[in-house]
């Protein structure tokens, strides 16, 4: 009896302390995942002095919102903000509505000579083209149609990356989907494009919810290509913006983090408000392989 | 009544069904049209002029013909110790870097999927960093790793450990780097393994609770072998991304110091652009893009992933 006891004192005590160790290290992942952001944060509100303090300040003392003042309004970060923005939509208005049009027809159709396999393993292996090995050829292309500076040649330069991940994110989605709903419709005397349109589709939306979330982050982000492609105020996106500001002489840190920590801020509200879309998308469709 | 409603309308009489039953026969293949088209366009052209670049020497001079060179550009990846360098240090990046995302993303997804499953909000806040733009990473890295003001710094003579250059110093630049690194692709790893753990099935572990398995022995037997699938796809995607590391190095270390952090899409930069030598920048994207394919085509038939 109080043996038993004890070793059901002992494992519970075991199972606290588990609990304990578990709870710490998420707190700990939590604090290095905040940090920077938060510093980065902290920094865009304090004075250039103050960010050069030694020892450096944990908060900001003296806020101050020079730094938005210079970026935002002496400087055309609100210009390579608007250029990001535009160029990220039409990338991914363009991905995602060819990606879903080829993902359904390569889940759904039969093609001669085993074409399904090939063209899927073709789409996909075009993702795996490291984007410097098409900077110059793309640059060249561009040169020659007119088309550098231009907010158009960066969404056909990302395009390129982002519409074989929606063709297989949305591939793997209409798999999962039981195709007995459409020929439903069909017998009803729907069109098989009608039942793709009408039946599919809403089905699909968790889907084109992520896929589109993925487009829409990877070119608000890209840096590489536009780096190479624009040159002009009127066609650089924010990442090469905030770049800029790190010359070979000076650093404009305060400028910098405000600029840096104004292209999160729509980002991580966008992330909150589509989280459901983010696990739930991801955890239905192209994980599964 | 329906079937004549059904029978009379749509087919005969509406103007223009010839092309929308056409349209309709063809479906398959108009689907999947525009997608082929633009990646034809947009991969095989500049796949063509690569080819093509890297078989010739380019003057920087617009207005002099290129001199065909044959492997020329080839045979120079052979001994240019420079590409050597940056070879090497893109491997050491990929293997330390996705092996240390893994391990951390795989851990606390598990943590955060046995002790509180429910907390979405957290999770997300635990995602933040990989949606973030990757320069806005580097400044912020650039920011903390700052040997004078840093706050990095800080923490170690608080610590009462020895002040570090970090990115500047020969030494620790390139782990200073995978740092940067881990912290915004660790949470991609995270949430690929949150959306695998949430698709397990039960039965598997209630069999197993029963048959008096321990939690290792589930997680050995039951676990990662459901999510190998997840595991790869996870894998793959990291190991092409950190093959293609730009903007960290770029911002934080542009390479250096002593070469320490240049690697591959840096040095094809530095040489199409600053050393102005575009057929053997070619030759070099040549030969990374043959070992991604490679390799990407080798782990997908082996975890089975295509199709």
């Amino acid at each position: 009896m109080t043996m038993a006891k004890t070793i059901h004192a002992r494992s519970r005590t075991k199972e606290v302390l588990i609990r304990l160790s578990a709870y710490l290290t998420i707190l700990v992942a939590l604090v290095v995942t905040l940090f920077p952001i938060y510093w980065i944060a902290s920094n865009s509100f304090k004075f250039d002095i103050d960010i050069f303090a030694v020892p450096p300040e944990w908060l900001p003392v003296n806020p101050t919102l020079k730094h938005y003042d210079q970026a935002f309004i002496q400087r055309p970060f609100l210009r390579y903000a608007l250029n990001s923005f535009l160029v990220a939509v039409g990338t991914t208005m363009v991905s995602v509505t060819f990606g879903t049009m080829a993902g359904y027809a390569l889940a759904r159709f039969s093609y001669p000579w085993q074409w399904r396999k090939q063209i899927s393993f073709w789409i996909l292996s075009t993702r795996m083209m490291p984007p410097i090995v098409s900077i110059i050829p793309l640059y060249l292309f561009f040169n020659y149609f007119d088309m550098l500076n231009t907010k158009s040649a960066l969404i056909v330069a990302y395009t390129a990356f982002n519409l074989p991940f929606a063709t297989w994110m949305m591939k793997s989605y209409f798999q999962d989907l039981p195709v007995e709903l459409e020929e439903a419709a069909i017998v009803d005397g729907d069109t098989r494009w009608g039942a793709f349109l009408h039946v599919a589709l809403p089905l699909a939306r968790p889907g084109l919810a992520a896929t589109a979330i993925f487009c829409l982050i990877i070119s608000w982000n890209e840096f590489l290509l536009s780096l190479i492609i624009t040159l002009t105020e009127q066609s650089q996106t924010l990442p090469i913006g905030i770049a800029g500001r790190v010359t070979q002489y000076n650093t404009y840190w305060g400028e910098i983090s405000a600029a840096g920590f104004m292209a999160c801020v729509p980002i991580v509200i966008f992330a909150f408000i589509v989280q459901k879309h983010l696990v739930r998308g991801l955890s239905l469709g192209a994980v599964k392989g | 009544m329906l079937t004549s409603e059904s029978g009379t309308s749509t087919a005969e009489f509406r103007p223009g069904s010839g092309l929308e039953r056409w349209a309709e026969r063809h479906l398959r293949f108009l689907m999947l049209a525009p997608t082929v088209l633009i990646l034809l366009g947009l991969t095989i052209f500049p796949s063509v002029y690569m080819f093509y670049a890297a078989v010739h020497k380019i003057s920087p001079n617009p207005d002099l013909p290129w001199e065909f060179v044959g492997a020329g550009n080839f045979a120079r990846l052979l001994s240019d110790a420079q590409f050597h360098v940056a070879l090497w240090n893109t491997t050491i990046f990929t293997v330390v870097a996705v092996a240390t995302e893994f391990l951390l993303g795989l851990g606390l997804a598990l943590l955060l999927d046995k002790f509180i499953r429910r907390l979405t909000f957290l999770k997300t806040v635990l995602m933040i960093p990989m949606m973030l733009p990757p320069i806005a990473v580097a400044i912020t890295w650039k920011l903390i790793y700052e040997p004078q003001f840093g706050v990095l710094n800080e923490i170690m003579f608080r610590l009462g450990l020895p002040l570090q250059a970090w990115a500047g110093d020969v030494n620790l630049a390139m782990f200073s780097i995978i740092v940067a690194d881990v912290w915004q692709w660790t949470p991609f790893i995270f949430l690929l393994m949150l959306a695998g753990l949430a698709s397990l099935p039960v039965e598997p572990y209630e069999a197993a609770a029963l048959d008096g398995a321990s939690s290792w022995q589930q997680f050995r037997d039951l676990t990662l072998p459901f999510l190998k699938p997840v595991i790869a796809i996870a894998l793959l995607l990291r190991v092409m991304d950190a093959l293609r590391l730009f903007d960290l190095v770029f911002i934080l270390t542009g390479g250096g110091p002593a070469d320490r952090t240049k690697v591959l899409s840096l040095y094809i930069y530095q040489v199409a652009y600053r050393f102005a030598d575009p057929g053997y920048a070619a030759a070099m994207s040549l030969f990374v893009l043959f070992v991604t394919i490679i390799l990407s085509t080798w782990f997908m038939k082996r975890m089975r992933l295509a199709d």
